[in-house]
């Protein structure tokens, strides 16, 4: 019973006024940004960046984690009531729930998805909790070739599994990596790629990378595609359920946080996989009792199991990022930039070294997603006004807090200006259908791969051998090779199903 | 030759459409109702839905006068009425009209107000 | 929607081309700077390994993209709930905020952030659409100076005050 007191110390140290205060700040600005369209969480974590210069650590971790939770919230909130999922993790819940909200009982989907959500999380981040630490202990030992390796194969993952295009997958992958290239050399302080520009010589602050390709980028695009006609949308009262939607709700509520748990603690595991499966367990249940009937025209299982997965995954991407430093999301990169602000190493000690952060952190997790229930389920009706803000005011407002936040980091212009340069980088990879994920990873864990390849290879004397002389190290590889070849054969095999699949999709999106 | 009602489903659009219809039987001739949106916005109360839409073609066919029902989408609402007009080479435009202080406009901006100076034919402004 | 992919299919996507010729550019001129810098004496790898091989993937995945391209591949752009990728680009928008931002970045350290801010937020809602200049200022002039204010005094970090030295 280790863990439990030393979560329980966790709760003494966030339990103090100004953490709660700061817990709650995150829940509402994270709901906030998560309503808003065109903002997801991993954008606003980026946007508020700046806040780690005047915060201290703990405050600041208990606000990203609040905003996180909150963001993922906000999220669902608009999927039910307007059938547009801002991220590909709520597509499956826009399908029931909307259709619910249609019928007029927006107020249970809303309350099914939050309750939900709620429950999934707290369960996340409890199981959080309880493997990290044995993770962690075990992940100490990892030498240098076996935590390349890993770091290797979490890269491979993520660029080749993700997205439609695997070329495209990799292609982000080695941006992010040269993005990460500049600046001076760790051990022999020479310049890279800086093209003689002092400004570059500490390289490029992931301010300027993450909130450039999040926040410009996305205005930019927004703006070359910004008029279209209003949706209807569904006028909602205070969410609330019947005891008939409790007694539906609980299971599909746990079997949603059993899929969506494992999945999320995945590189490249995502919240699309988990959702997708618990919504065909649900309607599979319901046409063993004989009730596949109400699945498409709004069944609040649709909306309970795919919300919680959703939820659960959001939690598990913690168990990869506190043991191993290794952020398995957009969203966990962020944060992940975040502790490196505060000179927080991530890897594999970060579990030793900073015990007291991250049973905060963790304690905080479930205050916030306490919160998030207390706060939001009477706010309801008030999120779904900020629908009507208009779009040149919100983008301007983007575009503000993005210039905001880049400028502080040096009160440079020329920070501006890098900031303006990736904005068009991130204006090209929506253009081109890159995904963002692999760019933002490329360029936090590259210099920290490099370090450990040089570590590697120094104590082998520079022999290639020293980057396979550990038994992890060498299965860790197998998976990676298999990571890149069992995919490629199976399109050669099944004449690529998911194109079918996809086409089917839109087609059902037009009718 | 028609009114052009600009039309928002609010006591405002209600009016400007029971004097429409008046104005038109008036001078015998149909009703063009627009209903416009900038569309910078995920949701725009003043832009009629699908549902709004069903009741107001069959409360237009109640009244008997000829009519047409336009939707249309553009960065200032009042250009586009006033485009609508000149399409039907209107008779008279009929709008709503609200209280609006001189701060109030200045922030806001005025719709009616823009309609009012720029048309080229007689507008009837109305009050709830 | 699947009737635009259709005529997309059929044509080949240029500015890939150009994607792919950048992104060769990029990892030639790794490769070419990593040339440039000193192995230390008794490290065995060095600085220039690792820009050496993403150099080299980089100049590779150009390649393969370029092939990919010539053989019909298009990029499935982004959609998000406020894209509508059915209406051809409003280029005359994005130029006027790019526009905007580099003003912000020639303007920001000589007149200060508490003013550039409200400009830019003006300018940027005015680039994209809004017709209420005055809103927009007043709005814009709060956001800025509110944040020059928290940022020196709730974060400590004096941001430029520009020729409001004094003032703020």
């Amino acid at each position: 019973m280790d863990t439990l007191n030393l979560l329980l110390d966790g709760f003494a140290s966030a339990f103090t006024l100004e953490n709660l205060l700061y817990a709650a700040i995150g829940v509402l600005l994270g709901t906030f940004v998560g309503v808003l369209p065109g903002i997801g969480p991993a954008m606003a974590l980026a946007l508020l960046l700046p806040v780690t210069y005047g915060l201290d650590a703990t405050q600041a971790l208990i606000m990203f984690a609040g905003i996180y939770y909150g963001g993922m919230y906000g999220g669902s909130t608009t999927s039910i009531l307007l059938n547009t999922p801002g991220e590909s993790a709520s597509v499956m819940t826009a399908i029931e729930g909307n259709k619910m909200a249609k019928k007029g009982r927006a107020a249970q989907a809303l309350a099914t998805a939050a309750i939900g959500s709620f429950i999934a999380g707290t369960i996340g981040t409890l199981l959080v909790a309880f493997f990290t630490p044995s993770i962690a202990s075990w992940a100490v030992e990892i030498g240098a070739p076996s935590y390349f390796a890993i770091m290797l194969l979490s890269m491979v993952l993520v660029s080749s599994v993700l997205g439609a295009s695997k070329l495209r997958g990799f292609i982000a992958l080695a941006i992010g990596l040269t993005i990460g290239l500049v600046g001076l050399d760790a051990s022999t302080a020479q310049a890279r790629l800086t093209g003689g520009y002092l400004e570059l010589a500490d390289g490029i602050d992931i301010v300027v990378v993450a909130v450039g390709v999040f926040a410009i980028g996305e205005a930019l695009w927004t703006a070359a595609h910004l008029r279209r006609r209003p949706i209807d949308v569904i006028p909602v009262g205070r969410p609330f359920m019947g005891r008939d939607d409790w007694r539906r709700s609980w299971a599909p509520w746990l079997r949603g946080t059993a899929f969506g748990f494992p999945f999320g603690a995945l590189p490249a595991g995502g919240a699309e996989t988990p959702t997708f499966l618990s919504y065909i367990t649900e309607r599979k249940l319901a046409a063993r009792r004989g009730s596949a009937d109400e699945f498409g025209e709004g069944a609040i299982e649709g909306v309970a199991g795919p919300e919680a997965a959703n939820n659960a995954s959001a939690a598990g991407m913690f168990v990869p990022l506190l043991a191993l430093g290794l952020p398995v999301t957009a969203t966990a990169s962020i944060l992940l930039a975040a502790m490196q602000k505060y000179g927080i190493v991530p890897g594999p000690t970060l579990m030793t070294d900073q015990p007291d952060l991250i049973w905060t952190l963790l304690a905080s997790l479930l205050i916030g997603n306490t919160l998030l229930l207390v706060i939001n389920l009477p706010l309801a009706p008030l999120w779904a006004r900020l629908l009507r803000i208009p779009r040149p005011q919100l983008y301007a407002g983007i575009l503000f807090f993005a210039c905001l936040g880049a400028y502080s980091v040096g009160q440079s212009s020329f920070d501006l200006l890098l900031l303006l340069l990736f904005g068009g980088l991130g204006f090209a990879t929506r253009r081109f259908g890159i995904p963002v994920l692999p760019l933002i990873l490329g360029v936090i864990l590259g210099p920290l791969m490099e370090v450990k390849m040089r570590e590697a290879l120094d104590l082998s004397n520079g022999d290639v051998s020293g980057l396979f002389n550990e038994p992890l190290a060498i299965f860790v590889y197998v998976l990676v090779v298999l990571a890149i070849v069992v995919p490629l054969l199976l399109a050669r095999f099944r004449p690529s199903p998911l194109l079918d699949q996809h086409v089917q999709r839109e087609d059902q999106e037009v009718s | 030759m028609a009114v052009v009602i600009g039309f928002i489903p609010d006591e405002y659009g209600e009016a400007a459409l029971t004097a429409g219809l008046e104005e038109a039987r008036r001078r015998q001739t149909g009703v063009v109702v627009v209903n416009s949106t900038k569309g910078d916005a995920l949701i725009d109360k003043r832009y009629v839905g699908a549902e709004g839409m069903s009741t107001l073609e069959q409360r237009l066919e109640e009244s008997g006068v000829e009519h047409e029902l336009r939707q249309t989408m553009g960065r200032d609402i009042a250009d586009e009425i006033l485009s609508v007009a000149s399409q039907v080479d209107a008779d008279a435009i009929v709008i709503g009209i609200r209280h609006r202080t001189p701060v109030g406009k200045l922030i806001m901006g005025s719709v009616a107000q823009k309609v009012i100076i720029d048309a080229t034919c007689p507008v009837v402004a109305v009050k709830p | 929607m699947s009737e635009k992919n259709v005529v997309a299919d059929q044509r080949v996507d240029r500015a890939q081309f150009a994607l792919a010729a950048v992104l060769a550019v990029v990892g030639i001129y790794t490769i070419i700077d990593a040339r440039g810098l000193n192995v230390g004496f008794g490290d065995p790898i060095g600085p220039r390994v690792f820009p050496y091989v993403i150099g080299t993937a980089m100049v590779v995945l150009a390649v393969l993209l370029a092939v990919a391209t010539a053989r019909g591949d298009v990029p499935e752009a982004e959609e998000g709930e406020d894209v509508d990728l059915t209406s051809p680009p409003d280029w005359l928008t994005v130029a006027k905020l790019v526009g905007i931002l580099v003003l912000n970045i020639l303007l920001v350290n000589l007149v200060g952030w508490a003013i550039t801010g409200g400009l830019l937020f003006a300018g940027c809602a005015w680039a994209l659409g809004s017709r209420t200049l005055v809103r927009d200022l007043l709005v814009g002039f709060v956001l800025s100076v509110a944040s020059w204010y928290f940022f020196y005094v709730g974060l400590g970090v004096p941001l430029s005050p520009g020729i409001l030295d004094g003032i703020l």
